[in-house]
C-alpha cells in the first residue's frame, strides 16, 4: 500500500526532473550563444572608454562605416537597439530597416519596452547597455550622458555630412554635457510636430467656417462656434501617472508665441522661473480658452478627467460635438479607423499671437544614442542619420523625418507633407520644453501643477510656485 | 432543539455574509470578463451591465424646427417651451423623451422607451490578442497593406519554459534544505537558518542592479538559465521556510525506525519525506508558479523583450501600443493569461488547502 503510493509520487517527480534537465540543456545552448557574442562587445566597450579621446576617425579614411557595411564588410554581425516604441510602431521600424539588413547582412535586433524610461538606467548601470538606444526624452539621455557612458559621436560621424543633412537646431539639441566637456550625445531619427490644431474638415467646411490665420481670428471663431451652440475645443489631459503632460505642451506653444526664443531657452534651463510674468502670461492666454466653460467640451472640470486619447473623439460625432483639438501628430492613431485624413479631418497651424516672434513650431522627437563602439554599430548609427532609414515609416504615416534628405514626396498624405513643410519653414524650432527639463520638473511638478490649476485645487500663482519648487530639490 | 435551531440560523447568516463578500469580490472580475467581449467604443460609452436586458430610449419621429431658432432663447416645440440645456439632456414628455437629434440642423427627436435584449458582443478582442493584431500600413503608392502582428502563443511557451523550472528548482532545493534544517544536526544550523529567514525581508529591487552586473559579466542576461536562477534565488527563502515548517512537524519515530533499518539520509528523504510532504510541495508549488507566471519586474530586468524570450506579462503590456491606444485589448489578454494559473490551481487545489493547514500548526 505504502510502496505503491511512493511509486505514484516518484514517477511525476522523475518526469519533472527530467523535464527540468532537458530544459536546462536547451537553456544552456541559448546561453552559450549569448556568451559568445557578449565578451567582444564588452572588450570593445572598455577599449573605447580608454581610447575614445585618442583613436578617432582612423577608420573613416577607408570610407565611412556605412559604405563599408554596404560592401558587406560586417556581414553576420549583430547590433542591438532598445527603444520605447512597441506594437504597430515596431512593425513600421522593422519594415524601414529591412532593406538595410538585407544589403549589409547586419542583423539589427530591436527590443521595445513600455518601461523604457525605467529600464534604460538599470541596463546602463548594470553594464548591459544596448548598442543603440532610442530616447524619446532628451532630458533622460542628458542625465546618462553626464555619467560618461554615452559615446561621443563627434568623431564617429562625419560632421560635415551631419551639417548638410540636419537643421542647425537639431544638431544643437544633440549636443549635451558629457563627463568631460560637451559631446554629441546622439542623432535625431524621428520627429513629431506639436503645434497643430486638428479639426473635422468636412463638417467644418459645410458649416461655413474658415481656418483662422491669427490668434484673434481663432478666438473669434471659437466665440462664433459657441454662439452656434457647440463648445469649440475638446481637451483632455488625463494620462494615468503622467496626467498633465498635455497641458505642458499648450504652455510651451503659447510661450513660443508670446515671448522670445531666448526666454524660452532660459525657461527650459531653469533660469527664467515659472513665477515670472512671461510664464504667467502664457498660462493666462491658455486660460482664456481652458477656463471658459462655453469653449471646452464638457466644461473645464472635464479636462482633467478626460484621457488625452479619448479627447478627440467628440470631433468625429455627426454633427461634431467639438471642433478643435490641439495635439501632436501622433494623435491620429487615436482617431476612429473610419475617419480619413485630408477628407474627414485635417489640421491648421496654431496661429501666432505676437507677429514679432514669427511662426514658431514646437517639436518633439527621438534621439538615438550609442553605447558600444564597434564598427558595425557605427555603420548602423550612420545609417540612422539618413532619410533612407525612415523612408517606409514616413510613407506609412505618423512621423516626420528630421533629415534634410528625406523627400517631401515620401509622405503619403497631404496632411503629413504640410507638416514636414511646416517644420522646414519654421522661423523658430523648439523642442518640447518639459522633455528637456529635469525629470523632477518636466515630468513632475509641471504636470502636477498644471493639473491642480485646471482642476481648481490651486490658484494660478500657487500652481506656478509649486511647479517652480521642483527646481529647488 | 433550540440550540440546534440557533446554530442553523447563524450558519445561514454566515453563508449570506460570505455570499455577499464573494459577490463583491467577483463583481469587478465579472465586469472585466463582460467588457472583454464588448467593442472598444461601447466600453467607453456605457457600463458593462448594459449587456443585460434593459430599457433604453430609441429614436423615433423627428421634428424639424426652423433653422434660425435662437438656442439662447427658450425654444418652442409643439406649443411648449424648453431651454437648450433641457433639450441637450433630454426632457420626458408623456412617456417619450424629447432630445436634440442634430442641434446644428435644429432637428429634434421624440424618443420612445423600449427594451434592449440582445447585447452587442464581439470576439474581436480575443482574436486580436490570440492571433495578433492587423496593422494597416500605407505603401509608397498610397495603397494599404495589412501586416499581421504576432499573437500570444510564442510568449505563452516562453512563459511556460520559464515558469516550470523556476518552480521545480526552488521547491526541490528548498525541500532538501528544509530536511537538513529540521532533522540533521550540524554546527551553525540555527545561524544559517535565521540568515535564510532574514532574507525574506530583503526587497528584490535592491538586488536588481548588482545581480545584473554579475549577469553581464557571466553572459547570463536574456537567457533562460539566468532567469531560472533569479527566480530560484528570490523564491528560496520563503519556500525553505514553508517546507521547514511542514517537514519539521513530521513524526520523528518514522525516521528513527527507518534509520534502524539502515536507511541513509537520502533514502529517508526520497522515500519518506517527499511522499509525505506532497500537500506542502503542491501548495508552495502553486504559490511559486503564480508568482513566476505573473512576474513582470524580474523578467523586465533579466530577460528583456526580445520576441524569442519575451514573457506573457510583457507581451500583454506591449499589446496596448506605444501610446496605450489599444487599451481595450487588456481585458481579453488578462483573461487569457489567467487561464494557466487557474488550471494549475484547480488541478492541485485539494492539496492546496491541506498544505496550508499542514504548514500552519507550528507550536
Amino acid at each position: 500500500m505504502k510502496k505503491s503510493s511512493t511509486r505514484k509520487v516518484t514517477l511525476p517527480l522523475v518526469l519533472c526532473l527530467s523535464f527540468a534537465m532537458m530544459l536546462s540543456a536547451c537553456g544552456g545552448n541559448s546561453n552559450n550563444g549569448a556568451a559568445s557574442t557578449d565578451p567582444p562587445a564588452k572588450t570593445n566597450n572598455q577599449a573605447d572608454n580608454t581610447q575614445d579621446s585618442t583613436n578617432s576617425g582612423t577608420d573613416t579614411t577607408a570610407g565611412s562605416p556605412l559604405d563599408l557595411a554596404m560592401k558587406g564588410e560586417y556581414k553576420g554581425t549583430k547590433v542591438t537597439v532598445f527603444g520605447p516604441f512597441v506594437d504597430a510602431d515596431q512593425v513600421k521600424f522593422e519594415n524601414s530597416i529591412k532593406e538595410f539588413e538585407e544589403k549589409t547582412g547586419i542583423d539589427i535586433q530591436y527590443e521595445g519596452s513600455k518601461e523604457f524610461e525605467a529600464t534604460i538606467n538599470i541596463r546602463v548601470d548594470g553594464g548591459n547597455a544596448p548598442d543603440i538606444a532610442d530616447f524619446p526624452q532628451p532630458g533622460l539621455l542628458a542625465a546618462i550622458a553626464k555619467t560618461g557612458k554615452v559615446i561621443d559621436l563627434t568623431n564617429v560621424l562625419d560632421q560635415e555630412k551631419m551639417k548638410t543633412n540636419y537643421n542647425k537646431s537639431w544638431l544643437d539639441m544633440s549636443t549635451m554635457d558629457g563627463k568631460d566637456g560637451q559631446i554629441m550625445a546622439g542623432i535625431w531619427n524621428r520627429s513629431n510636430v506639436k503645434s497643430l490644431v486638428w479639426y473635422p474638415k468636412q463638417q467644418f467646411d459645410e458649416a461655413g467656417y474658415k481656418v483662422p490665420e491669427t490668434w484673434d481670428e481663432m478666438m473669434a471663431l471659437t466665440e462664433q462656434i459657441a454662439k452656434d451652440g457647440d463648445p469649440a475645443w475638446t481637451i483632455g489631459i488625463e494620462s494615468g501617472a503622467a496626467t498633465g503632460w498635455a497641458a505642458t505642451d499648450w504652455v510651451e506653444d503659447i510661450m513660443l508665441r508670446t515671448t522670445s526664443p531666448e526666454n524660452y531657452d532660459k525657461w527650459v534651463k531653469g533660469e527664467l522661473p515659472f513665477t515670472s510674468p512671461e510664464v504667467k502670461h502664457a498660462v493666462e492666454v491658455m486660460s482664456q480658452i481652458w477656463m471658459n466653460k462655453d469653449y471646452v467640451y464638457g466644461g473645464t472640470k472635464s479636462i482633467v478627467t478626460t484621457a488625452f486619447g479619448d479627447a478627440p473623439k467628440p470631433m468625429f460625432d455627426n454633427p461634431p460635438k467639438a471642433w478643435f483639438h490641439r495635439q501632436g501628430n501622433f494623435i491620429t492613431s487615436f482617431f476612429p479607423e473610419t475617419a480619413k485624413v485630408d477628407v474627414d479631418y485635417d489640421w491648421f497651424y496654431l496661429p501666432s499671437i505676437d507677429p514679432q516672434y514669427g511662426k514658431p513650431v514646437l517639436v518633439a522627437g527621438d534621439i538615438y544614442a550609442m553605447f558600444n563602439d564597434r564598427p558595425e554599430v557605427r555603420a548602423v548609427m550612420e545609417f540612422f542619420t539618413t532619410g533612407e532609414s525612415v523612408k517606409s515609416w514616413v510613407q506609412s504615416g505618423g512621423m516626420i523625418a528630421p533629415m534634410n534628405d528625406a523627400s517631401l514626396d515620401w509622405y503619403s498624405s497631404e496632411s503629413d507633407r504640410r507638416m514636414a513643410k511646416l517644420v522646414q519653414d519654421a522661423s523658430t524650432l523648439r523642442f518640447d520644453g518639459s522633455d528637456l527639463m529635469p525629470g523632477k520638473v518636466g515630468a513632475g511638478t509641471f504636470w502636477k501643477g498644471m493639473t491642480d490649476y485646471v482642476s481648481g485645487t490651486a490658484t494660478l500663482d500657487q500652481a506656478l510656485e509649486q511647479i517652480q519648487s521642483g527646481w529647488n530639490n | 432543539m433550540v440550540g440546534n435551531k440557533k446554530r442553523k440560523g447563524s450558519k445561514t447568516a454566515v453563508n449570506i455574509v460570505l455570499g455577499i463578500i464573494c459577490f463583491i469580490w467577483l463583481l469587478p472580475t465579472l465586469g472585466l470578463f463582460i467588457s472583454s467581449f464588448r467593442p472598444a467604443a461601447d466600453i467607453l460609452q456605457t457600463g458593462w451591465w448594459k449587456v443585460f436586458p434593459h430599457q433604453e430610449w430609441r429614436a423615433g419621429e423627428s421634428i424639424q424646427l426652423s433653422k434660425d431658432v435662437d438656442l439662447r432663447q427658450p425654444i418652442e416645440v409643439k406649443g411648449k417651451t424648453y431651454t437648450d440645456d433641457q433639450l441637450k439632456a433630454g426632457v420626458t414628455v408623456e412617456g417619450n423623451r424629447l432630445m436634440w437629434e442634430n442641434r446644428r440642423a435644429r432637428t429634434l427627436n421624440i424618443q420612445e422607451q423600449g427594451w434592449k435584449t440582445t447585447p452587442d458582443l464581439t470576439l474581436e478582442n480575443y482574436k486580436n490578442v490570440l492571433s495578433g493584431k492587423e496593422y494597416k500600413l500605407k505603401e509608397a503608392d498610397g495603397s494599404e497593406k495589412v501586416q499581421k502582428g504576432s499573437g500570444l502563443s510564442q510568449a505563452f511557451w516562453n512563459t511556460l519554459t520559464i515558469a516550470v523550472p523556476a518552480t521545480v528548482i526552488p521547491v526541490l532545493i528548498a525541500s532538501f534544505a528544509a530536511y537538513a534544517f529540521a532533522w540533521l544536526r550540524f554546527p551553525g544550523r540555527k545561524t544559517l537558518f535565521v540568515t535564510i529567514i532574514a532574507m525574506l525581508v530583503i526587497p528584490i529591487q535592491v538586488a536588481l542592479i548588482p545581480v545584473l552586473k554579475d549577469y553581464t559579466a557571466l553572459g547570463l542576461n536574456g537567457s533562460y538559465l539566468g532567469i531560472w536562477l533569479a527566480h530560484t534565488a528570490f523564491g528560496l527563502p520563503l519556500v525553505t521556510y514553508f517546507m521547514y515548517n511542514f517537514i519539521s512537524q513530521l513524526p520523528k519515530d518514522l525516521f528513527e525506525s527507518a534509520f534502524m533499518d539502515g536507511a541513509s539520509h537520502f533514502t529517508i528523504f526520497s522515500r519518506l519525506i517527499l511522499p509525505l510532504s506532497v500537500p506542502a510541495l503542491a501548495s508552495i508549488g502553486i504559490f511559486q508558479f503564480l508568482w513566476v507566471w505573473n512576474d513582470y519586474l524580474v523578467s523586465l530586468i533579466f530577460i528583456g523583450s526580445q520576441p524569442s524570450v519575451q514573457v506573457m506579462s510583457m507581451k500583454i503590456a506591449d499589446l496596448v501600443g506605444s501610446r496605450g491606444n489599444d487599451w481595450h485589448l487588456l481585458t481579453s489578454a488578462a483573461f487569457i493569461s489567467m487561464l494557466m494559473p487557474l488550471a494549475i490551481f484547480f488541478l492541485l487545489q485539494k492539496y492546496f488547502v491541506r498544505g496550508l493547514m499542514g504548514g500552519s500548526i507550528k507550536g
